[in-house]
């Protein structure tokens, strides 16, 4: 048996931002404001992308954005740069462990930033290497190159990377 | 201000480092824009468009929003009325969310926010409201508490993962020690004893080096006489057996009343734990991972019992004993007792520092093992997965893998104790030989006088240093692993129960089951609305059917019944009387519940039976057991009602569980009955048994049953159609079915056609 995708693909399917500050999905007759999810956001984050509607529902599969107009690709990459956003850790400043949690302080590309941990949520190690933190919010927090950081960034992860 | 708040503002301060508030001049600004109308919800979006940290703000008041954006001369402050909102849009992404407020469609939004998750749960507050009033639900924010929400919306996920108690780190400790206060004779005789060891162990080196200078030489020499030498020698010895004796003496009742007293203090905590923790309401374990209370009665109790059997002696006595050692050395030669305690608080730091270098690598092994044991629990439980899909040598090498990786991590450890300690050694070894370094010249006649005696007895206190160091170095780790364990304890018992009774509760004698909601409302946070002002009156033995889609508020009302919890506006009453005048023992004492998952305790199904009623005849007990369908399955195991069941116990299937607990709510003779899809787990035959059970169950008491098949509420009085927290239909199962377009109707409909 051949497995093919299911016939909400990208053929006929155009993107547009609107002034609403929304992304809007235009196929034939139908149209609607919708938000993408990255089906792979760490393994193959720039393709099979899930255009959502609303309520939830899957309008279109974007498989690979290449499929689209430019202007179409244009409006999805501006919606992607939100929907895929986490903070990118630049130094890690202090891990210090409390009752129950793990305080991390760290500069990311946006800030700097303080966050928490529970004392057994580790790090998880991403497909193509880097390390990826959730905090008791659910904010992540990135670390691309871990190997790549300053000395006492790497010292402070030194138990926290393979 | 509550305790609650301030510990919520406490946590965003240390731990988030955002306002935590709305900034007091923005409101006021914000305030004035509005005419006086005041700020009820804000939440803070602290993403910018470009996605950089930021501070933003949006506020709702009874007409209008408002935007906050700081700017070069304060804050730009954009007010947009409610009216004009015509729709509300939340775009959740990884980290990044966008709320976007719009207005007439075509028109550019109103305001698009971004924010993260931190500040999620605050945006979901204010939409929530937009969003009630789009559906024409306008929301009144009577008594809602702005500051209040924001801050337990920015803290509780900080909160509800740490055991967070007020008071510093010595306030928890003085507070730990206040649980020996009722154990103060023995622990007075605990510490006398262990101060007696301390202090008897610098005797035997001083009578070593008395013996050597003031016997032994003296003798060699001819100064002393032998028969004097002899008497003195052997009163020196029989000195020091008296000292040994005395001295494990000492042991044994530092031991005995330590340890015991440890247990004492461990039993009172658990005891005072569980026991508040039975008090404590329903919202507080859905808040709390249930493994974690347990370890906190459990292994939390059992590290205070060592801490303060053992640990409380063991550190002060450590210090007391490098202080005397300390001393003695010096006054018996302040040289080389320079020589021997000027490096002690080196050692103590090097102990200090390799403690936290095992804690790294600690962290890094457990990370490791934590790989182990998720291999485990995945491949374990799912072996028949594994199995169908022939991955077993897959697993076996997924699990070799994290197997060396963790090995290799723990022989890191062994690696650094086993290098650490040695060198340690050879740091207090390299004092002794410093010590005689220092002492040969002398004890050869060169310098400074050193009787022989002197310096066998400063031989043997070095010997004493190693102990005290290595306790003192690992102080903090001590100190901070029972201060970790006691706010964890503390914790639980500084919460208070949210259901209390009044001061003078009323007993309604008989209870006759009459159960009247007025305008309920109910909110588990505050703002979000299970239940919208329902109201119901229902007779002493009516069976009212609750139906409803999921999530429509039909097992929040049987909540409220059981007063689980409070109702947030309105009054539920219970024979004409306010169910929070009741005494809440005595009324839960006349409700009975049977839950879709029955749970038995571990036990026998006699003692599961009789659960409520512990001092029943065995007569009623069987009686209750057959009017539930369950004597005869029961008689058919092999102990009969004397079986143990639950954990560890016989099993029995779904359907047997169902009928004891069923056995058990008979028994028990409530008022006021709550089935909560007691039928919706077992086949049909088990169904229709459950069913006649049920029967003989409901008949003369007021029942509330909740069911997705609705062909097992037919014999209902009446049905009540739940739905978005509002009671939409109510009727006969025969009325509702004639109302054409009902939602009875129509859910009916669907389910006769499934069928």
């Amino acid at each position: 048996m051949t497995l093919t995708l299911a016939k909400q693909a990208t053929r006929g399917l155009a993107l547009e931002w609107r002034s609403d500050g929304s992304l809007w999905a235009i196929k034939g007759e139908q149209e609607k404001a919708v938000s993408v999810r990255r089906c792979f956001p760490w393994s193959e984050p720039l393709r099979h992308l899930s255009l959502r509607d609303t309520d939830e529902e899957e309008f279109a599969l974007v498989k690979d954005p290449a499929e689209l107009d430019a202007r179409s690709r244009a409006a999805l990459e501006t919606a992607l740069a939100v929907a895929g956003f986490v903070f990118e850790v630049t130094h890690v400043l202090e891990i210090e462990e409390e009752v129950e949690i793990r305080r991390w302080r760290v500069e990311t590309r946006q800030g700097p930033r303080t966050f928490q941990t529970r004392l057994d949520d580790w790090p998880r190690t991403l497909p193509h290497g880097g390390l990826l933190i959730r905090d008791l919010a659910g904010d992540l927090y990135h670390l691309g190159k871990p190997e790549r950081l300053d000395r006492k960034s790497r010292e402070l992860l030194w138990a926290f990377v393979d | 201000m509550s305790t609650l708040h301030q510990l919520d503002d406490h946590i965003i301060e240390r731990y988030t480092g955002q306002p935590t508030r709305l900034p007091a001049e923005l409101r006021r600004q914000i305030e004035r824009a509005w005419e006086g109308a005041p700020v009820q919800l804000y939440a803070l979006a602290d993403l910018d468009q470009s996605l950089r940290l930021t501070e933003s703000w949006l506020a709702l008041g009874p007409k209008h929003i408002a935007v906050a954006k700081r700017d070069s001369e304060g804050w730009d402050v954009h007010s947009i009325e409610r009216s004009r909102i015509e729709a509300v849009r939340e775009a959740p992404g990884l980290s990044a969310n966008t709320l976007t407020i719009l207005g007439a469609p075509g028109e550019p939004a109103l305001a698009l926010l971004r924010y993260t998750h931190r500040q999620r749960r605050a945006f979901e507050n204010l939409r929530f409201v937009l969003e009630e009033q789009l559906q024409g639900h306008e929301r009144e924010l009577v008594g809602a508490d702005a500051d209040r929400l924001y801050a337990d919306s920015v803290a509780r996920p900080i909160r509800d993962a740490q055991a967070i108690v007020s008071g510093r780190q010595t306030a928890v400790i003085r507070r730990l020690l206040g649980y020996l206060q009722p154990y103060r004779r023995q622990l007075t005789v605990g510490m006398a004893a262990a101060t007696v060891i301390t202090l008897l162990s610098l005797v035997p080196p001083y009578l070593a080096g008395y013996l050597i200078d003031r016997v032994v030489r003296p003798a060699q020499s001819g100064t002393l006489s032998l028969a004097r030498a002899g008497a003195i020698a052997w009163l020196a010895v029989a000195a020091m057996a008296v000292v040994y004796l005395i001295r494990q003496t000492a042991v044994h009742v530092r031991d005995v009343l330590m340890s015991i007293l440890g247990e004492w203090v461990a039993r009172d905590l658990r005891a005072e734990l569980y026991e508040h923790i039975q008090r404590l309401s329903l919202a507080f374990f859905s808040r709390k991972r249930t493994g974690g209370l347990i370890t906190r009665v459990s292994a939390d109790t059992d590290r205070l019992w060592d801490f303060l059997a053992f640990g409380v002696v063991d550190v002060s006595l450590s210090l007391v004993m490098l202080v005397g050692l300390g001393t003695v050395l010096l006054t018996l030669d302040w040289r080389l007792g320079l020589v021997m305690t000027l490096p002690v608080p080196v050692f103590c730091w090097l102990i200090y520092r390799h403690s936290e270098d095992i804690t790294r690598l600690f962290i890094r092994a457990w990370r490791k093992w934590s790989r182990v044991t998720d291999v485990l629990s995945d491949t374990i439980p799912g072996i028949r997965v594994v199995k169908a899909f022939n991955q077993e040598q897959r697993e076996i090498g997924r699990f070799g893998e994290h197997n060396e990786d963790v090995t290799a991590e723990f022989n890191r450890i062994h690696a650094s104790w086993t290098r650490f300690w040695p060198l340690l050694m050879l740091g207090v070894h390299s004092m002794t030989v410093a010590v005689w370094v220092f002492a040969v010249p002398r004890l050869l006649g060169h310098g400074a006088e050193l009787p022989v005696g002197t310096f066998v007895s400063f031989l043997l206190y070095t010997t004493m240093f190693l102990a005290p160091i290595d306790v003192i170095g690992q102080m903090a780790r001590t100190i901070n692993r029972a201060t970790t364990s006691a706010h964890r304890v503390f914790e639980v018992l500084d919460t208070e129960p949210e259901i209390r009774d009044v001061a003078e509760p009323v007993r309604l004698e008989p209870v006759h089951g009459r159960v009247t909601f007025d305008h309920v409302t109910f909110g588990y946070d505050g703002v979000r609305q299970v239940l919208r002002g329902v109201s119901f009156d229902v007779a002493p033995g009516e069976l009212i059917g609750l139906v409803g889609p999921s999530g429509g508020g039909k097992t929040t009302i049987v909540n409220l019944i059981a007063r689980f919890y409070d109702v947030s506006g309105g009054t539920i009453r219970i024979d004409g009387v306010d169910i929070r005048r009741l005494d809440t023992g005595h009324f839960r004492r006349q409700i009975g519940m049977v839950l879709q998952d029955p749970y038995l305790f571990h036990g026998t199904v006699l003692e599961n039976i009789r659960y409520g009623l512990p001092e029943a005849p065995l007569d009623r007990v069987v009686a209750a057991a057959q009017a539930a369908n369950a004597h005869d399955f029961i008689t058919k195991l092999q102990h009969g009602y004397d079986t143990v069941v639950g954990e560890r116990g016989h099993t029995l299937s779904g359907g047997e569980r169902q009928r004891v607990s069923i056995a058990r709510a008979i028994l028990h003779d409530p008022r006021i009955l709550i089935l909560d899809e007691a039928t919706s787990s077992v086949d049909t035959e088990t169904e229709r048994e459950i069913q006649q059970a049920l029967e003989r169950l409901v008949a003369g008491r007021t029942v509330f049953a909740i069911a997705h098949r609705l062909s097992t509420l037919r014999k209902a009085s009446r049905l009540f159609v739940i739905e978005d927290g509002r009671l939409v239909e109510h009727g006969t199962h025969a009325e509702l079915l004639a109302t054409t377009a009902g939602k009875y109707r129509h859910l009916y409909q669907l389910q006769v056609q499934l069928q």
